[in-house]
């Protein structure tokens, strides 16, 4: 309410918060969670944070770079995006119910062609590039394996856009598995747009393939 | 001669009326599609992918270079000066919604926005609540049919205004017949600011989303299923303001094939 969003409490708060930043952001659970699954939770969405923050740091670290050429940029970017995304996952995810109907041949094709689609639209975002940063603002764990990664991305005159990173710590390492926008899940949207492209193309699978194709 | 007074009431009297019924007309109709599939609420599909196609070639032709242009020729600083004060002339609707949606908080973090920014901000020209903590939340009575238990109803893609649904088109007829500040300018006859800001909202909102627009435009193979998933999604988040939970996305299951 009023009196907590005041100025002086917001100011007092973030010198406080100076100290100890990441531990303060981390959402703390509710009280009537076990405790020792109160402790894992904790640690998995701060890996999840440096996860996040680290990737940043690191596309920044090269997009700035003036040293580098557009070659370059583009190879490293396809690392860091192979390295950071769960893509077989969202992949799996895009396609929905179409999954099941698709045979081995189809899904091992379907998988490869949406890496590469996945990575080519990312990739085209890096001449959008202007100087901005990274600040991750908070954290919440969601389910077992999940984390939802608040972040701003920050340009020079202090604009803030929100996009929240969902991160999935699986077999030793950090994914994300979705990026989310003003609500808008970037995964859901995918399958609502191949899900439609399915459906009116007669329902078979290969008509998604065949514009998957056509987008390289 | 209309009383400007008496002029209100009556206009108060016909939106409640209107509400109640659109209440009724769509509470049975509750649809959601966690799975991505938002054809099942398009059942004008057809007509709605006509009218699509007509707004597409106006905001190509029009809209858009006009929102590029904007962009282009006006500082960072200006826009954001601008953006905040159309917000704030927003501020009775929002309020408005917040308490016929008994969100206590919401109206009170609204209240102060207004009081603050309209006096500490220039007139609302600098969000000073948002620097103290205080974020706008927009609302519009498309979210409060909702928070009472209405559906969206079928998906809508409206002339010149782009998605929405039968719910949200309903409140959106309401919140422009009942915006306090649309009433004034008509009683007092200056028609031409109460358009003005309109034209004015619309080129801001344009310039919000180019990139937003651009990217999916560029990205999708059926663009029109793209945006009425994101439409869905965005409204969904919206409603549901309050629970951040409701707001990050599906849950997206952990496959042990690929």
């Amino acid at each position: 309410m009023i009196f907590r969003n005041c100025f002086v409490c917001s100011v007092s708060l973030l010198v406080l918060a100076t100290s100890s930043a990441h531990a303060a952001m981390v959402h703390v659970p509710n009280d009537h969670a076990p405790r020792f699954l109160t402790v894992a939770a904790n640690e998995a969405a701060k890996g999840a944070e440096t996860f996040i923050d680290s990737m940043g740091q690191r596309a920044i670290g090269f997009l700035g770079n003036d040293s580098m050429s557009r070659t370059q940029k583009e190879r490293e970017f396809r690392t860091l995006l192979r390295n950071s995304f769960d893509l077989k996952t969202i992949g799996r995810f895009s396609l929905g119910q179409y999954w099941k109907s698709a045979n081995d041949a189809q899904r091992k094709e379907y998988q490869s062609l949406f890496e590469d689609l996945v990575v080519n639209v990312y990739s085209q975002r890096f001449d959008d590039y202007k100087g901005q940063a990274l600040k991750v603002k908070g954290s919440r764990s969601e389910g077992a394996k999940d984390t939802i990664v608040n972040t701003a991305i920050v340009d020079g005159s202090g604009t803030e856009f929100k996009v929240d990173w969902r991160v999935r710590y699986k077999d030793g390492s950090y994914k994300i598995v979705d990026v989310i926008i003003e609500g808008v899940s970037m995964s859901l949207t995918q399958r609502s747009d191949f899900s439609s492209v399915i459906q009116r193309g007669g329902g078979s699978i290969d008509v998604l393939i065949a514009h998957l194709k056509g987008q390289q | 001669m209309i009383m400007p007074s008496q002029n209100f009431t009556e206009q108060k009297i016909k939106v409640s009326f209107l509400s109640i019924g659109m209440a009724l007309l769509l509470g049975a109709c509750s649809t959601t599609a966690a799975d991505g599939d938002y054809a099942a609420m398009d059942p004008m599909e057809s007509v709605n992918r006509g009218v699509f196609a007509v707004n597409e070639a106006v905001d190509e032709a029009f809209l858009e270079p006009v929102a590029v242009t904007y962009q282009a020729v006006t500082p960072k600083g200006i826009r954001l000066g601008l953006r905040n004060f159309l917000r704030n002339l927003r501020s009775p609707i929002d309020l408005g919604n917040q308490i016929l949606q008994g969100d206590v908080e919401g109206a009170a973090n609204q209240t102060a926005r207004t009081v603050i920014n309209t006096l500490a901000g220039f007139g609302g020209l600098v969000d000073v609540a948002e620097m103290g903590g205080i974020p706008y939340e927009p609302e519009d009575f498309g979210q409060t049919l909702a928070v009472w238990g209405v559906g969206s109803g079928p998906y809508m893609v409206l002339p010149l205004l782009g998605p929405s649904s039968v719910r949200d088109s309903a409140g959106l007829l309401v919140d422009t017949v009942a915006d306090p500040l649309r009433l004034y300018l008509f009683n007092i006859h200056e028609e031409g600011w109460h358009y003005g800001r309109v034209a004015a909202g619309v080129v801001d909102k344009r310039e919000e989303l180019l990139s937003v627009i651009s990217d999916l435009r560029k990205n999708s193979f059926d663009y029109y299923a793209a945006i009425r998933s994101a439409y869905f999604q965005n409204r969904e988040a919206l409603i549901n303001d309050q629970d951040e939970e409701l707001t990050s996305g599906p849950e997206i299951p952990d496959y042990d094939t690929y």
